[in-house]
């Protein structure tokens, strides 16, 4: 019956630039996607593993600057730039959790803004590699069939396909790993890293697992903000900002559930962007008033909420 | 030999702002062990205070002072009272999450009301600098620095010569034996909340003539604050007073002699590096 | 061959010798008792074998392979397992959640480890409470969750920190009934204890510690009569 409803979800959604075809509606779809998989990377560091990361913009421009760099220097198409910024990102993860998993709780939190700021500004002063404050600008993508018919760049609707493959893969790999003995362990090392040493888990080894399953995914959908948006600067790519923002999509959607990110994408990037076109600025409004919200009142998110009127018994840390 | 002396003027003056504010965070921090990502919009309302003070009712800033600190005072109250309380027994990391909600709250609401045009005071006596000794001193930036030892002084002779400064501190150092001598702990988190977002304000209101003024000031400065406040020890004033003034003399000297890029990193690598290898400070006054 | 061999364990903390030159071996299959006054390094020791923290000299032996400095996950999957003095459940997990943990190390796939899960619960008499939060738990249903979780990595070495700490009469024999089962299943115990009743009347041999340093090792009875360690715990008769 899931399997059903869930299938049925997806050919709605892969419809969905067809049924409403208005031209807003298919860029808020795009950046919903796009945030989903970015709540769902940080979702799986922070919710799953409990480590706090307030430097995730780091993976999310260093998959950026990847792509950006592979196409306009080497030539190599978008798609490949943004798997291998994906990989990227997963790679200096791990230097980034040597150095930060020696602290705990929010001091992790604070060495990750720390480490996110550095590279803001090694990128912005690099200027032989990053172009530095100027940006990165991709005039043309590539001349490219799919299907027969030639893909049509100034339509968003290829872009749409794009982040609905990346949005699938997020939201199975998490939903695979948290039915895994990976993402038990995971759960074990958020509650009690000691007791979880103690049953031989090798927490440190978990938690930079985790650390760079996340920065893959950040790092795929930073490949895909600069393909989408065709231009990327430091503070655009790196700010603490965009760091945050992931936080709360996370937060407020669900802690520690699959659907958690998605839920939350919905609500705070509808709800930021309908206003953005508006208003132009403050749509962050929203996200700040909804996390002290949800810490408040509601710590398991709006997708936790849900979750729990549906099913009385005690769930297993979810 | 002159620039290198013009550097650590301008060095402590500026640091003198970053230790007031600092003062604020740790103290905060040292007494309730709240990590408050929303101190930096607490200073930026202090400049918009003083900016619209001066620009609607021409007072001067270095007066409207003596109206926002008492205000601030009164909002720290509130915002710990009704927001802030329940939230604490959550734990750190429950705090850290719903504080950088309310920075972002404050800051995207003052974003909508006042825009994000680029605000600035201009002071009639301040267009020329002062040159005493031929070192170039900003008249803002000195009357600022002035006022700021005054408060900190203040500060200083509060925490340490009346009861309820003494009384902050034991809850600072161990609330549980504070509690069992009879001190409100539940008073003292808020004075001290209170406190510490007026000296954020404050130090607001004073930098207000000497900077540029925008709604998102506060993500940079909350963060250059963790800076100063971990180099100092987590809960330490005297050391975030150091701190403040070992960042302002950094970033000063690493602007002329660093290579001009790469200096505002300096103050995160070294944050990265006390935090790892020496986690109760430079001084190792703090608590980790 | 002796199954734990500690040769001159020494541990500083700063200035503060906690363990010194401590020296003994345990038999495959016997209950060591491992007693001594508060703050003479029982825990200490513990942790130092478990992995928890690294000798400062000395040498342990674990089957005759040096394991002194090995972390404290790969102590566990050598085969010896720990419960803690202050219990740590998975507070927010079920308690079949907190065993399956454990038994994850033996058999990678959910299903095995649920399983074997179960079959540990009920040997420790807490089927009944399997799809309970662990943070739900009494003190004494906390204490046997904790064994179990630590049997579920099928340890060949059970170090166990004062399992009878706040129980009351019934629950200590209780506890004391399922010590022995364990040790009958061929589970070598160390077990640090307080309740010296307890202790003597289960264990095979006991270790004295005073200070960081052994001061006796025998039968229970010897140990009892050992004037050095009446001193230490009632202090020395007055002239």
């Amino acid at each position: 019956m899931k399997k059903l409803i869930l299938a049925g979800l997806i050919i709605l959604l892969l419809a969905a630039p067809w049924i409403i075809a208005k031209p807003f509606f298919v860029h808020l779809m795009i950046m919903v996607l796009m945030w989903t998989v970015l709540g769902a990377s940080w979702n799986l560091l922070g919710g799953f593993t409990g480590q706090v990361s307030f430097g995730h913009a780091t993976f999310l421009g260093a998959g950026a600057y990847t792509m950006m760099i592979l196409y306009l220097k080497c030539g190599l198409d978008p798609w490949y730039g943004i798997l291998i910024g994906g990989l990227v990102a997963a790679l200096i993860a791990l230097p980034i959790g040597y150095i930060c998993f020696r602290l705990r709780g929010p001091y992790f939190a604070l060495s990750t803004l720390a480490v996110a700021e550095i590279i803001r500004l090694v990128a912005l002063n690099w200027e032989s590699l990053t172009a530095g404050p100027v940006g990165l600008l991709i005039t043309t993508l590539p001349k490219v069939s799919f299907g027969g018919q030639a893909i049509n760049w100034e339509s968003k609707t290829p872009f749409f396909y794009i982040a609905v493959v990346i949005t699938l893969a997020a939201l199975w790999a998490t939903a695979v790993i948290s039915r895994s003995r990976l993402g038990a362990y995971l759960l074990a090392v958020r509650e009690d890293i000691d007791s979880a040493e103690a049953v031989g888990i090798n927490t440190v080894q978990v938690r930079v697992a985790a650390f760079s399953l996340s920065a893959f995914f950040a790092g795929l959908a930073g490949g895909f903000y600069a393909m989408y948006l065709r231009y990327i600067d430091p503070d655009a790519v790196f700010s603490i900002a965009l760091s945050v923002e992931m936080v709360f999509i996370a937060v407020v959607g669900g802690l520690t559930t699959v659907a958690g990110p998605l839920i939350g994408a919905i609500f705070l990037v509808t709800l930021g962007e309908t206003f953005r076109e508006r208003f132009l600025v403050g749509h962050l409004i929203f996200y700040g008033f909804f996390m002290m919200l949800s810490i408040r009142y509601m710590p398991e998110g709006i997708w936790g909420k849900v979750r729990n009127w549906f099913t009385k018994s005690p769930n297993t840390g979810n | 030999m002159e620039t290198f002396i013009q550097s650590i003027v301008s060095g402590i003056l500026t640091g003198s702002l970053y230790a007031m504010i600092g003062v604020g965070l740790t103290v905060i921090f040292g007494v309730m062990r709240i990590i408050n990502m929303a101190h930096g919009d607490m200073v930026m309302l202090g400049m918009y205070g003083s900016f619209w003070a001066f620009t609607l009712l021409k007072i001067d800033p270095f007066l409207s002072i003596l109206i926002w600190f008492p205000a601030a005072f009164v909002l720290g109250f509130l915002t710990y009272r009704f927001l802030l309380k329940k939230i604490v027994p959550a734990g750190e990391l429950n705090t850290l999450l719903y504080t950088a909600g309310l920075s972002l709250f404050i800051a995207n609401t003052a974003l909508l009301i006042w825009t994000g045009d680029y605000r600035t005071i201009k002071l009639d006596y301040a267009v020329m600098p002062l040159r005493p000794l031929g070192i170039a001193v900003p008249i803002p930036l000195a009357i600022a620095f002035g006022m700021a030892i005054v408060i900190t002084a203040a500060l200083y002779w509060f925490l340490v010569r009346t009861p309820t400064g003494r009384a902050i501190r034991a809850t600072s150092q161990e609330p549980e034996a504070a509690a069992l001598m009879g001190v409100d702990v539940d008073r003292m988190a808020v004075i001290t909340f209170a406190l510490g977002t007026a000296l954020a304000c404050g130090a607001g209101v004073l930098l207000a003539p000497s900077l540029y003024l925008y709604p998102t000031v506060g993500e940079i400065l909350v963060a250059k604050c963790f800076v100063i406040v971990v180099l100092g020890g987590l809960g330490s004033v005297p050391g975030a007073i150091a701190g403040g003034v070992l960042l302002g003399l950094v970033e000063s000297l690493g602007a002329v002699y660093v290579s001009v890029p790469y200096k505002d990193a300096i103050g995160f690598v070294i944050f990265l590096l006390v935090l790892l290898f020496r986690p109760s400070g430079l001084f190792g006054v703090g608590k980790s | 061959m002796s199954l734990l061999q500690l040769k001159g364990l020494t541990k500083f903390f700063g200035g503060l010798q906690a363990v010194s030159e401590l020296t003994f071996d345990v038999q495959p299959g016997e209950i060591l008792g491992l007693i001594g006054p508060n703050g003479a390094g029982k825990t200490t020791a513990f942790n130092l074998i478990a992995g928890f923290i690294s000798p400062s000299t000395g040498e342990i032996f674990f089957q005759g392979e040096s394991i002194g400095g090995m972390k404290a996950y790969a102590v566990t999957r050598k085969g010896i397992a720990r419960t803690f003095q202050i219990v740590k459940p998975f507070k927010k997990l079920s308690v079949l959640e907190n065993v399956t943990l454990a038994a994850f190390l033996k058999f990678p796939a959910r299903r095995e480890a649920e399983q074997a899960a179960s079959r540990i619960l009920a040997k420790v008499g807490l089927s009944a409470k399997s799809q309970s939060l662990a943070g739900d738990l009494t003190l004494s249903e906390q204490k046997r969750l904790e064994i179990a979780r630590a049997l579920a990595t099928e340890p060949k070495l059970l170090l166990l920190d004062e399992p009878m700490g706040g129980l009351n009469p019934t629950e200590i024999d209780q506890a004391s009934k399922l010590v022995k089962t364990i040790c009958q299943e061929g589970i070598t115990i160390i077990w640090v204890e307080h309740v010296l009743k307890a202790i003597m009347n289960v264990s095979d041999r006991v270790v004295v510690i005073n200070y960081g340093k052994k001061i006796a090792e025998g039968t229970p009875e010897e140990v009892v009569e050992n004037p050095e360690v009446i001193t230490a715990y009632l202090g020395a008769k007055k002239k």
